[in-house]
């Protein structure tokens, strides 16, 4: 029965709208899986002369045995961002002569397929074969093997229940990320410190296999404690949503900005209460962190500010362009609602630019406590703001006119390529590829500052422009409209 | 009030809508007969503009729609659920199209006093989004908010389709009120052919996207309508 299910599963992976429609993308999101686990095996095989060169002089199975809590520690987080929970594919057998403790196997077994579970056996597991196998023996090996696959159970299934559980009670959202922090303060300022259990309880392995057993009692445990809650809680209705009920709500400091306020107001709402969009805020956290990437002193001292400019419309547009890159297409199941409402069209382009430059000024306000790393990151990041808000922008709207896929909002953000077109691909690339080439010319012949300065004064001339912008964005768009309208249709 | 010129519309070869010469006065009432596929939507779709004729035009009031976009200030539609703004509770959808109308939220609160019996409990404080409202409901926020405008021309598509007996004759009375009152242009489809002869003065039969019949409603329509769909 239960893989009778699972086939279906793969069916409505291969038959979804999607699948097929753009092979290249198909492709390309293989290779970039492909990309990913060969990364993640080289790095697996690599572990030894990884930590032979990072810490040198030490035991290498000590060093690795410290380091695996620590993996699982983030493995919990990426989880709680990443992991999807398959509840909706149970909706069609609910009214069927299946009982319910085969639809609640049939949801474990079918949340077990994901590239997160994969991921911690690439990277481990070809070390605890040539590193502890040679050292330790056979079985410290695989009891070593089967402790790694245990936790990757554990965190798999705890997440689950979380995950569950934070869509009926928000509160334990909070909770959730309350331990979390709680456990990086503690570690970090030496209260406990992770490594080291991590390595006493593995080296406890190494020493005595049958420990094991305590790794996959936990994973039963989390297992069974999973399926417990599934079994007495498979309603879709209460599963799926929060039964607190909605409220109404407005933005009332932007109604003084008329109907484009309005708009705005909307688009807000569509951010927050559609589970795509809001993924993509969450995720949006963690671009403003890229700057603890791009920001090297090195690059200050050897004064190369390009990277550091990149890295500036990176953190600045990064929202921006994720959400932008389907700015109409957002709004596509209502799209003909929205063009046969009183709506002027220029005012409708208008709301979009705005609403973009909001986006690009928070992320820039947000991200400028990088100055305390040095505080010539401010001018460079406030050149890379004007450079989004100013020309960015503008990009952003044109090739929203020129994208005719529909997306639905109901879908989680990552690995989703749903509305992903040609036009996306490039449009991703070009921002940053014209951002540079700004900065380039002058840049390299005369100074990196002049380079910065050109990108800012070009930036703030095109957004001082935008009415002018706007009525060829007006234009293009009336030109495409209905090719729009008709894309965003077809379903 | 609506001029149709030599409108066509293919798709895939096939003909969606090929209407010659339509004249619609101001505060006609027009019901749109037809099976599915006539082309009814899509004719309503023309009108609004959401799709490119392949060939003629349509005005209203004398200008072109496609030239500019005044007629969005006084005409008022509701096709399906895609005018809708899924994620916006209904209050929040009313005050949005209010604003879009220059009602100011008192405004919008007075005028949805009018419908408490057509909204039946289910709709107002239902503490929901709209896109979790049952499809009837789903309609009768799409119609309230089109009245709420206060057009000159109004298009519903299927309006009686999902609504139960008692919002269809309200609604009925509802369409009676605003073409007597308020003298407002009117166009509606539906595959009932009870409530369209009886709201509708003027009855247009589409086939294969184009008018086969034109008639004012008279006694006998409904049995013409009634013999025309005999299989």
């Amino acid at each position: 029965m239960i893989s009778l299910l699972l086939s279906h599963q793969w069916k409505a992976f291969w038959r979804s709208r999607n699948a097929g429609k753009s092979v290249a993308i198909q492709i390309f999101m293989g290779f970039l899986m492909l990309y990913l686990l060969a990364s993640a095996l080289l790095v697996g095989f690599a572990v030894k002369a990884i930590i032979k060169n990072v810490v040198p002089g030490q035991d290498v199975v000590i060093v690795f045995c410290g380091f695996v809590l620590y993996y699982f520690a983030f493995d919990i987080l990426m989880r709680f961002m990443l992991q999807e929970l398959p509840t909706i594919a149970v909706q069609p057998y609910l009214a069927h002569n299946i009982k319910r403790k085969q639809l609640v196997h049939f949801l474990n077994w079918r949340s077990l397929f994901t590239f997160l579970n994969v991921l911690p056996l690439i990277l481990f597991i070809p070390f605890s074969i040539t590193g502890i196998g040679k050292a330790y023996g056979a079985s410290v090996a695989i009891g070593f093997v089967v402790s790694i696959i245990s936790l990757c159970i554990f965190n798999h299934f705890l997440i689950l229940y979380v995950k569950r559980k934070t869509v009926i009670s928000a509160w334990w959202m909070v909770g959730f990320f309350v331990t979390v922090v709680l456990f990086m303060l503690g570690d970090y300022f030496g209260i406990f410190s992770l490594q080291k259990v991590s390595a006493f309880l593995f080296t406890a392995i190494l020493h005595n296999a049958w420990l094991c057993l305590v790794a996959i009692a936990l994973a039963a445990a989390a297992f069974i404690n999973n399926s417990r809650f599934l079994y007495n809680n498979l309603y879709i209705e209460e599963m799926t949503k929060s039964s607190k009920a909605k409220t109404s709500s407005e933005f009332s400091w932007l109604q003084r900005f008329g109907n484009i306020g309005d708009m705005i107001a909307v688009d807000l709402k569509l951010i927050l209460r559609n589970k795509r969009p809001r993924s993509l805020l969450m995720l949006s956290v963690f671009f403003l962190a890229y700057g603890f990437i791009f920001y090297k002193q090195t690059y200050f001292e050897k004064n190369m500010l390009g990277m550091i400019l990149m890295g500036g419309i990176f953190i600045t547009g990064m929202f921006m362009a994720s959400f932008g890159q389907f700015l109409f297409a957002w709004q596509s199941v209502h799209f003909d609602g929205v063009m046969a409402s009183n709506i002027n069209i220029k005012t409708f382009i208008k709301s979009k630019f705005y609403l973009l430059v909001a986006f690009s000024t928070i992320a820039m306000l947000v991200s400028l406590p990088y100055g305390f790393i040095n505080w010539r990151i401010i001018p460079v990041q406030i050149a890379a703001y004007f450079f989004n808000v100013g020309i960015h922008s503008i990009m952003c709207i044109y090739f929203a006119t020129r994208s005719y896929k529909g997306l639905d909002l109901g879908k989680a953000a990552t690995f989703n390529y749903q509305g992903t077109g040609s036009a996306q691909w490039l449009y991703s690339l070009a921002i940053f590829l014209v951002g540079i080439v700004l900065y380039l010319p002058l840049g390299l012949l005369v100074n990196p500052w002049a380079g910065i300065i050109a990108v800012g004064l070009l930036g703030l001339i095109s957004f001082l422009l935008q009415d002018w912008w706007i009525d060829i964005l007006t234009k293009q768009f009336m030109l495409r409209k209905y090719k729009i309208l008709e894309g965003f249709r077809e379903k | 009030m609506l001029t149709v010129n030599n409108i066509g519309k293919v798709y895939n070869g096939k003909i969606a809508v090929d209407i010659n010469e339509l004249h619609i006065q101001q505060g006609e009432i027009i019901g749109l007969a037809g099976n599915n596929g006539a082309g009814k939507t899509t004719f309503f779709r023309l009108i609004l503009d959401l799709i490119r004729a392949d060939r003629g035009e349509i005005l209203s009031k004398e200008k072109s729609i496609t030239q500019n976009e005044e007629w969005k200030q006084y005409t008022a539609a509701y096709l399906d659920e895609g005018f809708l703004i899924n994620y916006l509770t209904p209050e929040e959808y009313f005050y949005f199209v209010g604003k879009l109308n220059n009602l100011s939220k008192a405004d919008v609160d007075e005028y949805l006093q009018g419908f408490t019996s057509f909204f039946d409990g289910a709709i107002l404080k239902s503490g929901k989004y709209l896109r979790d409202l049952s499809k009837g409901n789903q309609f009768k926020v799409g119609i309230a908010a089109c009245m709420l405008q206060n057009p000159e021309l109004l298009i519903l598509d299927e309006p009686f389709a999902n609504l139960d007996p008692s919002s269809q004759s309200r609604l009925i009375q509802m369409l009676r009120e605003l073409h007597e009152k308020r003298r407002m242009t009117i166009l509606i489809s539906s595959h009932d052919l009870n409530h369209i002869t009886d709201v509708c003065k003027r009855i247009l039969v589409m086939e294969k996207g184009r008018i086969i019949n034109d008639m004012q409603t008279s006694e006998d329509t409904l049995h013409e309508l009634e013999a025309y769909f005999k299989v």
